[in-house]
């Protein structure tokens, strides 16, 4: 089956005549495999290919469209924002900053070339790709509040495919708490494609957050790839619940000593939802640290996958590297596939990992049930204690509360 | 064990070459040498148009190549696909007809052919290069009603059986290797126990590669009946030579209701020389099929040989309640490389998997595990549980783990677990003090690393099996 495409570079404006020239190579690229099917090893539990088929008819790259300037800034959370639509920079507010240690700008999308020759989608970005935000923040300063990165998109998106690239850069001792908050109630089909280039300096820290606020139909890619220095650390937690479709794949590369990284995960999906979450931490260096831990309730007719590789180097000696993935499978017609991966060169290493999958226990129901709580409200319960248990390393009381309400109203499907 | 036994063992003891004639068909693989070999066995035709079929479908089949290890390219038509002991042409009556160099042979590998047969209790099918030689204790096991020969026999004797279950397991075009082996198979066992029935001994049988440029193509088929119990174990050595030899073989099991089949395999061919030249390509396609209720298979294995391992012997569970198991140590040294696992598919309900796997990796040697556990949305109510540790020993090696792991009803468990560490050094340094040398503190450790895999083994192997883990390991510290 073939996906009838209507992708057309012109339609990309303030181009160079030879920036089209290697934007057309990347699709020719891109055309010859085309989107990745479940003969893919990387696609293996996503048959995108046949998904996309089942979704759209046609898929095109529409760049221009109608935006409002303005959205619903959350309440009662003090935080600055940068609101984008379609993935384009509309306004920013850095109020609760000082505004000359923080630089953002459109992204340049010359800056960043091929990121991954052999992922067909990052291929597709790189030759489609308009939109994004690059933001840099200047040695040793800490924000003093987090920053919610709104993602909302217009109403005639039907068909269209988005691709967006942005960059983040933290120099060395800086700090930032960002929260990648996608709110979009649109019925329509589309697909966003984004790649992320993150680096940080010497003892710099970033917790990336991604929140998706409500249902929605948008097939969602996003390849995260990030480079640490020295001391650096890297969180990520991710609370996407509600696409129809979500692949988020991080690659940490961890190239220097005592730098560290973490991925935690909560995902309740229902309907037909489908996610996965694939990770490959790169110990490239001595010291090094990685926490994974991956958490599924999986309703309905929903599907959950956890690919996770940890990757250790030769000179990596006294790597700790760990990674758990758990599930909870509430119907028999939802499904939960996991490929942990350990591949380790160094001898001097603690590398784990640990995957189970299963149903809600019957006792701990029981149990709840004989202290006059319906069912339905002990599985609630009981998801929310499985889930919540994520947000537990989250020491800014403020930032936990507004998670866990997020995550609440996840639970409740929204 | 002392350190005398090991310095006397530290190079492959199995390696000599035996010098007698051989009978070989010509070179190449083409139909004509498959009618040769169908030829030669005096098959049915029938055998011989499902070899012609497979080798027909091996046309459109392309060698696999999403394995870790990667081999330069085999040419098939360079190697003989039929070697058997001149001798042997005229199938022998009884042992004495033998001849006495192959039964020196065995005897230097330690094979209980004639007399030791008695004291062990344990019925041997020895295959040399590609025929089966002799194999022993057929009375005791006609009494019973048991089948114990080789296939070839089988294929005259029993065609209905065989007939029924060849290709069962592992379907005649499952992939290259396996189909390769359906068209080329030379010999291998044939083993059914009938319904109700105890196999009162271990049934063994012995693998030999000795002549050069041989591929050898074995194919075992164990059927065991309603309430039958069969414990099975084999063996492999092949002399040392510097060229890779191909050694592709397909092992099918059958256990249908409450039957239970124990398959033990100690693999110890010729794993190359210390730079990594030789060795055998140990490429097996091996599975099981519980195919009746409450049925189990159980493989153990302990692999130490080879320049490369590639196989996952599996189990389908399609009978309800049934059980599979998998219990592996897989050692690596020099430049040996070694990608094995297990799958285990769930479809009958309540059925239950357990996979034990232990790596060891030292010099500059790659072992990985692969497997795969999917239980299927109708196998309610089960279960699975694995643990797959790795040991490196010295950085030039590398310890690799690749589950893929699929539930797909809400009433199953699945506990997957996997670590990867060196050898404690707390531990070596206690042994030290209790007087042990490196080389003796390491082999206690990893014999006690690999304790639940050992435990599995029929006693006779147990023993074998231990010192091998511990020769393998040679040089490798210090």
């Amino acid at each position: 089956m073939k996906q009838n495409y209507d992708f057309d570079i012109e339609k990309i404006k303030n181009l160079s005549q030879e920036e089209k020239i290697s934007r057309k190579k990347n699709l020719d690229l891109f055309y010859k495999s085309g989107f990745p099917s479940k003969q893919v090893e990387d696609w293996k539990f996503t048959d995108l290919n046949l998904i996309l088929n089942k979704n759209f008819d046609n898929i095109s790259n529409e760049v221009n469209f109608e935006s409002s300037k303005d959205f619903k800034a959350i309440e009662n959370f003090e935080h600055n924002f940068i609101f984008l639509t379609n993935g384009k920079i509309i306004s920013t507010n850095f109020d609760h900053e000082e505004k000359s240690k923080i630089l953002i700008k459109d992204f340049n999308q010359e800056e960043v070339k091929n990121i991954n020759p052999s992922n067909a989608l990052a291929l597709l970005n790189s030759a489609l790709s308009s939109g994004g935000f690059s933001l840099e923040i200047t040695k040793d300063y800490k924000l003093k509040k987090p920053l919610i990165v709104y993602n909302c998109f217009s109403q005639d998106l039907k068909n269209k495919i988005l691709n967006n690239k942005n960059s983040i850069k933290l120099n060395e001792g800086s700090e930032l708490t960002l929260i990648d908050y996608s709110d979009n109630n649109t019925q329509n089909n589309f697909i966003k494609n984004t790649v992320d280039t993150i680096s940080l300096n010497k003892n710099a820290v970033l917790k990336n957050i991604l929140i998706q606020n409500s249902k929605s139909n948008g097939h969602f890619y996003k390849y995260i790839k990030s480079s640490l220095e020295s001391g650096s650390s890297y969180e990520n937690y991710i609370l996407s619940s509600g696409l129809k479709l979500n692949k988020i794949e991080i690659e940490i590369n961890l190239n220097k000593d005592n730098s560290s990284c973490s991925i935690y995960s909560a995902l309740n999906l229902l309907g037909d939802q489908h996610q996965e979450i694939k990770t490959r931490i790169n110990h490239n260096s001595p010291n090094c640290k990685s926490y994974q831990k991956i958490k599924n309730v999986l309703n309905d007719k929903s599907k959950g996958i956890y690919q996770g590789k940890i990757f250790v180097e030769k000179v990596a000696q006294k790597t700790d590297a760990y990674q758990l993935s758990k599930a909870l499978i509430v119907s028999d017609n939802a499904e939960f596939d996991a490929k942990p991966e350990l591949e380790i060169y160094a001898d001097d290493v603690k590398c784990s990992h640990g995957s189970t999958s299963g149903s809600i226990d019957s006792d701990a129901v029981h149990y709840l049930m004989t202290r006059g709580i319906s069912k339905q409200e002990a599985v609630k319960l009981l998801i929310n204690g499985f889930l919540n248990e994520v947000l537990e390393k989250i020491t800014n009381n403020e930032l936990k509360i507004f998670l866990e309400k997020i995550l609440e109203r996840q639970i409740n499907g929204h | 064990m002392k350190n005398q036994d090991l310095n006397i063992n530290k190079e492959y003891k199995y390696g000599f070459t035996t010098d007698i004639e051989s009978i070989r068909a010509p070179k190449g693989l083409n139909e004509d040498t498959i009618k040769f070999i169908s030829n030669i066995k005096k098959e049915p035709k029938w055998m011989l148009d499902w070899r012609l079929t497979a080798y027909n479908r091996l046309q459109s089949l392309k060698e696999p190549n999403w394995q870790k290890p990667k081999y330069p390219k085999i040419n098939y038509q360079d190697l003989y696909y039929y070697s058997a002991p001149k001798s042997a042409s005229e199938k022998p009556k009884s042992l004495e007809e033998i001849d006495p160099k192959i039964l020196e042979t065995y005897k230097k590998l330690g094979i209980p052919l004639v007399e030791q047969q008695r004291l062990n209790g344990i019925a041997v099918d020895a295959v040399f290069d590609s025929v089966s030689v002799a194999t022993t204790f057929k009375d005791e096991l006609t009494k019973k009603g048991i089948i114990f020969c080789s296939i070839s026999e089988a294929i005259q004797k029993h065609p209905d059986l065989v007939k029924k279950y060849l290709g069962s397991v592992i379907p005649l075009s499952d992939h290259y290797f396996a189909t390769l082996n359906s068209a080329v198979f030379t010999d291998g066992s044939f083993v059914y126990i009938p319904p109700n029935t105890r196999c009162p001994m271990e049934l063994s049988t012995y693998f030999r590669i000795n002549a050069s440029e041989t591929g050898q193509f074995e194919r075992t088929l164990i059927i065991a009946d309603k309430g039958s119990y069969v414990s099975y174990l084999e063996g492999c050595t092949a002399p040392m030579r510097d060229e890779n030899q191909l050694h592709a073989a397909n092992v099918e099991l059958i256990a249908l209701d409450d039957a239970e089949i124990k398959y033990s395999t100690v693999q110890n061919w010729y794993p190359g020389d210390k730079n990594g030249v030789g060795g055998i390509y140990n490429f097996v396609t091996k599975r099981g099929a519980c195919r009746g209720k409450n049925s189990k298979i159980s493989w153990t294995q302990v692999e130490t040989g080879s320049a490369i391992t590639w196989k996952y012997p599996s189990c389908i569970l399609q009978g309800d309640n049934s059980v599979g198991e998998f219990y592996s140590i897989a050692i690596t040294n020099n430049y040996q490389k070694a990608d094995t696992g297990t799958k285990m598919i769930h479809l009958g309900k309540n059925t239950k998997s357990k996979i034990i796997s232990k790596g060891i990796s030292a010099g500059n040697a790659d072992n990985t595990y692969r497997g795969l556990v999917d239980i299927n949305k109708k196998a309610t109510n089960s279960r699975n549980y694995t643990q797959c540790d790795s040991l490196l020993m010295g950085n030039k090696c590398g310890a690799h783990t690749v589950p893929y792991i699929k539930n797909k009803n809400s009433t199953s468990t699945i506990e997957h677990e996997a670590t990867t560490t060196k050898i404690n050094e707390e531990q070596l340094y206690y042994c030290n003090q209790r007087g042990l040398d490196q080389e003796e503190a390491v082999s206690l450790i990893v014999n006690g690393f690999c304790k639940e895999v050992l435990q599995q083994l029929p006693m006779e192997f147990a023993v074998e099996a231990q010192k091998l883990v511990a020769i393998s390991l040679e040089g490798s510290v210090g």
